[in-house]
């Protein structure tokens, strides 16, 4: 915040200048601020210092003192002068920016109230703005921080941190394209900085723009020595791009660099899972295995890639692995419980999960498991395992309100109990944590029709209709490729 | 901070719950994409099951196997959904005579390749006739739907195909001719007819015709066996589809009442639903407005419910009325349709079969056309091994509580050799109706004829020996057919019921009866197609227990409604419209 500690100090001295310049009638003001001027510190301080003497109760002669001695850099008497300048004159415009920007500079969230004093005074002080939204940003605030970042403005345009932060707030918020603007700003600081183009490029992938994802990587795909975190972001770009060949180019290009990463793996799998070529991705995290005996998500990527092929004792075996080694991986701990699902074998899903259960009570994963696994075993209104399966439900949505998938669990259970505006609650909730989920819709048409809401319901069937498409759409394009071994005799892609 | 793609997803999804969604989706790759895990079983009723099942096909003379595709694999999709079969009395001496389609191969039919027409010999045999009624014909044949389209008092044929779907005209000497052209039914290029329904939508007294399509087909552009991820089964190369091959468009041809058809498709609003995968068709007046409406299961794609208007016109609300998709608003690969009133409110209810690792549907209907899914409370969702075709709701012990029949088989027979728990030739299933809304699964309880495994597709029900109970028709790919005769044990009685239409179609098809016993109602319709691409008995059949009587309310087609009282049980009851009860023919084996 090096710009903002010269601006404020700016500030500071226009204040005082022109404070000084409206009371000319003190002849001791202007000596000072010419010492100032002349960056003559020592000299100003002990200027004020005879002044103040004489006039201990000015005001004005305390903030030059106190813009002496920071200009000194005696931050500790600089913050005692301004605080003496405000017990006199507490709407000090110049003092208040005095104190301010010391206790920014220490990071001190007394900070916090000067600047709200100051923008008070000077709602429009650009300035002012930026340094509470960088406070409040520190403290975790982004709520807080976000409005003064968009009033602090072009001033931003020269702090990358600056920008770093609000963008990062933005990102919080999901408010994506408009972080996408402030770190493409950030970039534009700092072309050459690798960092600033990574994170605009993750954002550019989350939202689905790929080739500005691309345009942003370029300059640094072109360099001489690219690093693998960029040809990561490259290869999922790539990937959401239609082009999966090139993808797994670059993704292998990566782990040639940086062969014990474990995300570099992960992403591998990713794609092998969403072109169906399982085994290729088994292998892929097998060698990464070798380099990374002891990476929970490795083995639970694999598990997950071993059930697909119905491979479901070494999916097991994975997930137990990925279990030993990171018992609080929520994901590992239900991994059992979801292969055993998908094998048929209900009562041993039910099993595992409630003996992870039994260790992590609260965990709101394994309690949607547990209900949803009751719920697919047919469990009946009104018996014992249906009131567990409510229970845990409930439970769940409660740990962690956005859990669609337990939402949708208790809607049913809902629809079978004839609880029908209870379920068309739970699908209105369940919408807003993902407003593309089909079955959400699907239920809440059904349950609005059977207490006769019609109203909404051509819409909702609209609205049914085009995520369907947009589903099927989806797939067709991640369906164009299949990932080959090596020593098979390459095809050319087929468009379905 | 360090933003991925994955990252994010993990954070914001907890991922293992959206990859196992996935994942489910990926395995089913170019069919379903809804899986549902079986409901536990529980435990046996001990109660007797007095149907017994035991195929008689080779011993009727049934012997022409029904070639249809590769025998080891399938390359092409086309090899792989079969075809069904009917029930007929194609002679009118009142006994039930088979028609059994059948198929090719890619590299060309067998000599004895052809669809079978077997005249019913009333004592237990047939004779295959199909050379003498001009019936010989070898192609890609998938669905059959009967009807007597031109009232003369014969029934007709109609056939789809890969290519062009045919219309046989019953010229009442034992013969048939090709009618297709004469009646404006060629297609301007091929098409992949699938199913298909004989329905008098307007009310005419003259039968209509809906044809589903199932996909745009062609070889010369269709993917092969691990070519994209359509054409993998559990990391299986296997034939492509249907997701992934484009969607078929479906048909209404309005009888201009002259022996031609007009193409209303698009006036009629059929034509607007274009994305599906149409299989089976039934058509039945499902909201009870004294209208036909028009069901179509569909495969891997939500199944389609056009609702008649009145007035030429459909409008379509599958999904509306929960038809459409399964119970979590997934689409299904909807193959075949039985239709009956299972817990006898006399209501029809709708029973689909799907393909493996997901449960067959049963949907109650409220009498308005509504449905409510209640595979689960009824325990249908017990079994979910096998690919399910044929399909039925009826009445196999005569205990007037109609239970659930299917016929099952695998599309990718080259899956068994490296996961055997995906076998091509499976058992069928009975589903016996408990009486409580409840079914219970039997399969070896039902006689070996259903324990038997086969790789089948179409089933008709019917009674071909005239013994008073309801016998299956199957067709099993690449073997002969089989017949199970029902060896029905008990004295339990029933009633059938033959109809004949006057101002309605001679055909009496979308005729419903009520038949009222021991204080139950029980509703049946006259159906064109139902099962898998297969033609029933189109002799209602009541199973009444103990009761020796019934009452019926006859529904006509054009509106009439008749009711006759205290009909005796154990016999068939011939119903004109207009004109009450009439001899019925050929009932006596003499």
């Amino acid at each position: 915040m090096i710009l903002f500690r010269k601006l404020g100090l700016t500030i500071v001295l226009l204040s005082c200048h022109s404070v000084a310049f409206s009371q000319t009638h003190e002849n001791r003001i202007e000596p000072i601020s010419s010492a100032l001027r002349a960056r003559e510190f020592d000299k100003a301080v002990e200027l004020s210092r005879s002044a103040l003497r004489e006039s201990p109760n000015n005001a004005q002669l305390w903030t030059l003192q106190g813009i002496a001695l920071a200009s000194k850099g005696d931050s500790k008497e600089a913050l005692a002068a301004f605080q003496q300048a405000l017990n006199i004159s507490p709407n000090s415009i110049a003092a208040l920016a005095g104190a301010a920007q010391i206790e920014y500079q220490a990071g001190n969230r007394d900070a916090v109230s000067l600047l709200n004093r100051l923008l008070q005074l000077r709602p429009g002080d650009p300035t002012g703005h930026a340094m509470l939204a960088v406070l409040e940003y520190r403290q975790g605030n982004c709520a807080a921080a976000t409005p003064h970042f968009e009033k602090a403005g072009e001033l931003l345009d020269s702090q990358l941190d600056a920008l770093h932060a609000y963008a990062t707030c933005l990102v919080k918020f999901k408010r994506l394209d408009d972080a996408v603007t402030v770190f493409q700003r950030a970039v534009a600081l700092h072309p050459d900085d690798r960092q600033e183009r990574n994170l605009l490029a993750s954002i550019q992938l989350m939202v689905h723009k790929p080739q500005d994802a691309l345009a942003t990587l370029g300059p640094l795909l072109e360099a001489s020595n690219p690093r693998a975190d960029t040809l990561e972001l490259a290869s999922n770009a790539y990937e959401d791009s239609g082009d999966t060949p090139q993808a797994v180019s670059t993704l292998r290009q990566a782990l040639l660099l940086d062969p014990r990463n474990v995300s570099l793996y992960l992403d591998f799998a990713n794609i092998s899972f969403a072109h169906e070529s399982f085994q290729v991705g088994i292998d892929v995290i097998t060698e990464g295995l070798t380099l990374q005996p002891n990476a929970d998500d490795l083995y639970l990527a694999r598990g997950v890639l071993y059930a697909q092929l119905a491979q479901y004792d070494k999916a097991e075996a994975d997930f137990e692995r990925a279990y030993e080694l990171n018992p609080n991986q929520s994901l590992s701990s239900a991994a059992q419980g979801l292969v055993a699902v998908q094998a048929n074998d209900l009562d041993h899903a039910l099993r595992s999960v409630q003996s992870k259960l039994a260790r992590n009570p609260n965990d709101p994963l394994l309690l949607y498991l547990q209900a949803d696994v009751l719920s697919q075993k047919g469990a009946d209104p009104g018996t014992p395992e249906f009131q567990l399966a409510m229970r845990s439900a409930k439970k769940a949505v409660a740990l962690q309100p956005t859990l669609a998938p337990a939402r949708a669990v208790l809607a049913k259970m809902y629809m079978q109990t004839g609880e029908y505006q209870a379920a068309i609650d739970q699908c209105r909730k369940a919408l807003i944590s993902d407003p593309k989920d089909q079955t959400a819709v699907y239920r809440l048409i059904q349950a609005l029709r059977k207490t006769g809401q019609k109203g909404e319901i051509p819409d909702l069937l609209k609205r049914l209709a085009q995520l369907r498409e947009q589903a099927t759409k989806e797939e067709r394009e991640r369906y164009r490729y299949k990932l080959i071994e090596e020593d098979t005799p390459p095809r050319p892609p087929v468009q379905p | 901070m360090t933003f991925t793609r994955r990252t994010f997803v993990r954070l914001s999804l907890g991922s293992a719950i959206s990859l196992t969604a996935t994942a489910e989706r990926l395995l089913a790759q170019g069919v379903s994409t809804h899986t549902a895990k079986p409901l536990p079983r529980q435990a046996p009723s001990g109660r007797p099951f007095n149907a017994h099942f035991v195929d008689v096909a080779s011993a009727a003379g049934l012997h022409a196997p029904v070639i249809y595709g590769g025998v080891e694999s399938k390359k092409y999709i086309l090899e792989a959904t079969g075809c069904g079969c009917a029930f007929l009395d194609y002679d009118n001496d009142g006994w039930m005579d088979i028609f059994l389609l059948s198929g090719t191969r890619l590299e060309g039919a067998p000599v004895d390749a052809s669809n079978r027409l077997y005249k019913n010999n009333r004592d237990g045999t047939f004779t295959d006739v199909t050379e003498k009624a001009g019936l010989r014909a070898a192609d890609w044949a998938s669905a059959v739907c009967i009807g007597d389209y031109n009232n003369d008092g014969f029934e007709d044929i109609f056939c789809t195909y890969y290519g062009q779907n045919v219309l046989y005209r019953n010229n009442g000497d034992g013969t048939f001719s090709d009618a297709t052209k004469a009646a404006g039914l060629l297609n301007e290029q091929p098409r992949w007819g699938a199913g298909c329904s004989f329905l008098d939508y307007n009310r005419d007294g003259n039968l209509d015709l809906f044809v589903s399509n199932y996909v745009r087909f062609s070889f010369e552009h269709a993917p092969v066996p691990g070519e994209n991820n359509n054409c993998n089964w559990k990391g299986i190369p296997v034939e492509c589809g249907p997701r992934g091959l484009p969607t078929g468009r479906h048909s209404l041809y309005r009888n201009n009442g002259d022996g031609t058809f007009t193409d209303v498709s698009r006036q009629a609003g059929i034509a607007q639903a274009t994305q599906s995968y149409g299989m089976t068709v039934v058509a039945a007046d499902l909201d009870e407005d004294g209208w036909p409406d028009i069901y179509v299961a569909c495969d891997s794609t939500p199944s389609l419910l056009f609702m008649n208007n009145h007035d030429g016109t459909f409008r379509e609300e599958g999904v509306l009325r929960g038809v459409a998709l399964s119970d979590d608003g997934t689409e299904q690969a909807g193959m075949g349709v039985g239709i009956g009133d299972y817990d006898l409110d006399g209501h029809l209810d709708l029973f689909k079969t799907h393909f493996a690792d997901d449960a067959n549907v049963l949907y109650r209907n409220d009498g308005k056309g509504n449905f409510d899914d209640v595979t689960r409370t009824s325990r249908v969702g017990v079994e979910t091994r096998y690919v399910c075709w044929g399909a039925g709701i009826v009445d196999l012990d005569n205990d007037g509580h109609p239970d659930l029949f299917l016929v099952t088989g695998n599309v990718y027979p080259e899956v068994e050799r490296k996961l055997p728990q995906y076998a091509n030739k499976t058992p069928r299933a009975v589903f016996r109706n408990l009486g409580n809304h409840t079914f219970e699964e039997l399969i070896e309880a039902a006689g070996p004829g259903v324990a038997d495994a086969r790789c089948s597709r179409g089933c008709a029900f019917g009674d071909f020996d005239n013994d008073g109970d309801i016998d299956v028709l199957i067709v099993n790919l690449n073997e002969p057919p089989s017949l199970l005769r029902n060896d029905i044990r008990g004295k339990q009685n029933w009633i059938k019921v033959k109809l004949e239409g006057v101002k309605s179609n001679r055909s009496a098809i979308g005729a419903q009866v009520l038949a009222h016993y021991g204080g139950k109602t029980q509703a049946q319709t006259v159906l064109s197609q139902s099962s898998f691409y297969s033609c029933n008995d189109p002799r209602l059949h009541f199973g009444l227990g103990g009761l020796t009587s019934a009452d019926l309310d006859v529904y006509w087609p054009n509106g009439l409604h008749e009711n006759f009282k205290h009909l005796p049980a154990n016999q068939l009851i011939t119903l004109r419209e207009g004109a009450g009860r009439v001899p019925s023919r050929g009932w006596s084996k003499t």
